[in-house]
């Protein structure tokens, strides 16, 4: 019965609407459409989502955060809880002042073994793995040459480190390979290896954040540490887009979008130098010869959607910035296909699936472009 | 030809004038008036928060208090730098004069950032 009713009450609705179009007049039709036309477009403006930001100094570097769309409570909400994980990677894996990694530190120096929390032992495990890919080039084990250098403090004065010291370390080669991992035990076989995961902990933090951000619900944001990217979705359906920093010039050299769980890296002399006499002392170390690198003003690498991109963005860019002309092999071992390098001269190289991407505001004059 | 000849004929001397004005506005307008990248805006923020939101159209100074002390963010009509600050490092004030849509100074230490805003710069994050 239910049913025959429900039949009744449809079938007179819908041949009233049938009829109604039929017989509606032109003008009239033309009104209606019109109507129509402005209240999607109402409806469009209503719709029109905003980007939320945030900003903020962890890791001696600015943070940024943009969430788009969505409400202002739920974005908030989730920048705040990635903000306090950084905090929390900040205080663990401090390379200077007292933190696990200190401890851990002081413990390798007395060639004594450790216990470390889980997080850091698989960390320690995967740059060991990472640093094996690439002879030992990014090597956060050469924490004690980083410190001779004087990049281990907060108030920075430029100093050429003591010679017969600098000797002595370069001799003793602090390598991954010398830490011996057993589950959450570190040992090293080497006591000159001191962990500095400069070149590691921003990548680990954008990987973190990008898991945050998913856990609570946000599909499309932005995620900036010290300069590694991690795009999440897009912006309203269009992508994020970045800009690569000019290694001389206070502009952007080119930009270009990033797509959901891309990620990317730029490793340069132009962010944590010094000059002493005309000559530019960068942060980055070849572990090869003890010194700062000279060969490469900046590289920067899109790692593609994979496990642990942001990882491999702040990582891998250091290999290939310290390889100088060999650094399109380096990006090779990682699978990158997508990397920039500025070298000393200016001379601009670029992968060829990358240059596809780029748009140059003035275009360089020296541009070469590899495969 | 000759139409041409007999509507040249119609002109005065003043209409030269005009004319020479004329394509004279339109040079100096595309110098002058051609903003392609040319910043309009510039956001300081302190400790992440917006300090400052300001056009780029007179020259000023802005002191902005942070950790360390005060950062003094100088602009001028159509750009904008860090004169001041109080960082070990000094970067953000070597960097010099920004003047590109998008062009951002960071002075970490101090927690304190400069951004130009701008149609030209058409990227949501920079990776330096």
């Amino acid at each position: 019965m239910r049913v025959k009713g429900l039949r009744e009450t449809g079938s007179p609705h819908e041949r009233r609407s049938g009829s109604e179009t039929e017989t509606k007049p032109a003008p009239c039709r033309c009104a209606f459409a019109l109507l129509l036309l402005c209240c999607t477009l109402l409806l469009a403006g209503c719709g029109r989502e905003q980007v939320f930001h945030r900003e903020s100094y962890v890791f001696g570097t600015r943070v940024d955060i943009a969430v788009y769309g969505g409400d202002r409570e739920r974005a908030d909400a989730a920048m705040a809880a990635v903000l306090y994980e950084f905090d929390r990677l900040h205080r663990a894996y401090h390379a200077w002042e007292p933190s696990e990694l200190t401890a851990l530190n002081d413990a390798l120096a007395r060639g004594e073994s450790r216990e470390v929390s889980p997080e850091l032992a698989a960390m320690l495990r995967d740059a060991q793995q990472i640093a094996a890919r690439c002879d030992e080039l990014f090597d956060p084990a050469l924490g004690a040459l980083i410190e001779l250098w004087g990049f281990h403090t907060d108030t920075f004065a430029p100093v050429e480190p003591d010679p017969a010291r600098l000797a002595a370390l370069k001799a003793a080669q602090p390598r991954m390979s010398d830490l011996v991992i057993d589950g959450q035990r570190i040992a090293s076989r080497n006591p000159a290896v001191r962990i500095d995961l400069g070149g590691y902990a921003k990548g680990y933090a954008l990987d973190r954040a990008a898991a945050i951000l998913r856990e609570q619900g946000i599909r499309d944001a932005l995620l900036n540490i010290g300069g590694n990217i991690l795009a999440l979705g897009s912006k309203g359906g269009q992508p994020w887009r970045i800009g690569i920093q000019h290694p001389r010039h206070p502009m952007p050299l080119a930009t270009m979008p990033v797509y959901d769980g891309e990620a990317t890296g730029t490793s340069g002399d132009y962010q944590r130098y010094f000059e002493i006499d005309g000559v530019r002392y960068a942060h980055l170390i070849d572990p090869r010869t003890g010194e700062p690198a000279h060969a490469t003003q900046a590289l920067t690498v899109l790692v593609t959607p994979r496990p642990n991109a942001g990882v491999l963005s702040d990582a891998a860019s250091k290999p290939a910035y310290l390889a100088g002309d060999g650094w399109r092999e380096q990006t090779r071992r990682f699978a990158i296909d997508h990397a920039l390098r500025v070298a000393a001269d200016g001379r601009i190289e670029v992968t060829r699936a990358l240059r596809a991407r780029l748009a140059f505001p003035s275009p360089p004059a020296d541009i070469t472009v590899l495969d | 030809m000759r139409p041409f000849r007999a509507w040249r004929e119609l002109l005065q001397p003043g209409d030269y004038a005009v004319m020479a004005a004329g394509i004279a506005l339109c040079v100096y307008a595309g110098f002058n008036l051609w903003r392609g990248g040319a910043p309009d805006g510039v956001i300081v923020r302190a400790g992440g928060n917006i300090f400052a939101e300001t056009d780029l159209s007179r020259a000023r100074r802005i002191a902005v208090p942070g950790p360390l002390g005060t950062t003094v963010i100088e602009i001028e009509p159509g750009r904008a730098r860090v004169a001041a600050d109080p960082g070990p490092r000094q970067y953000c004030v070597r960097q010099g004069w920004l003047t590109h849509a998008g062009a951002v100074a960071i002075c970490a230490p101090n927690e304190v950032s400069l951004m130009l805003t701008g149609r030209g710069g058409d990227f949501d994050s920079l990776s330096y």
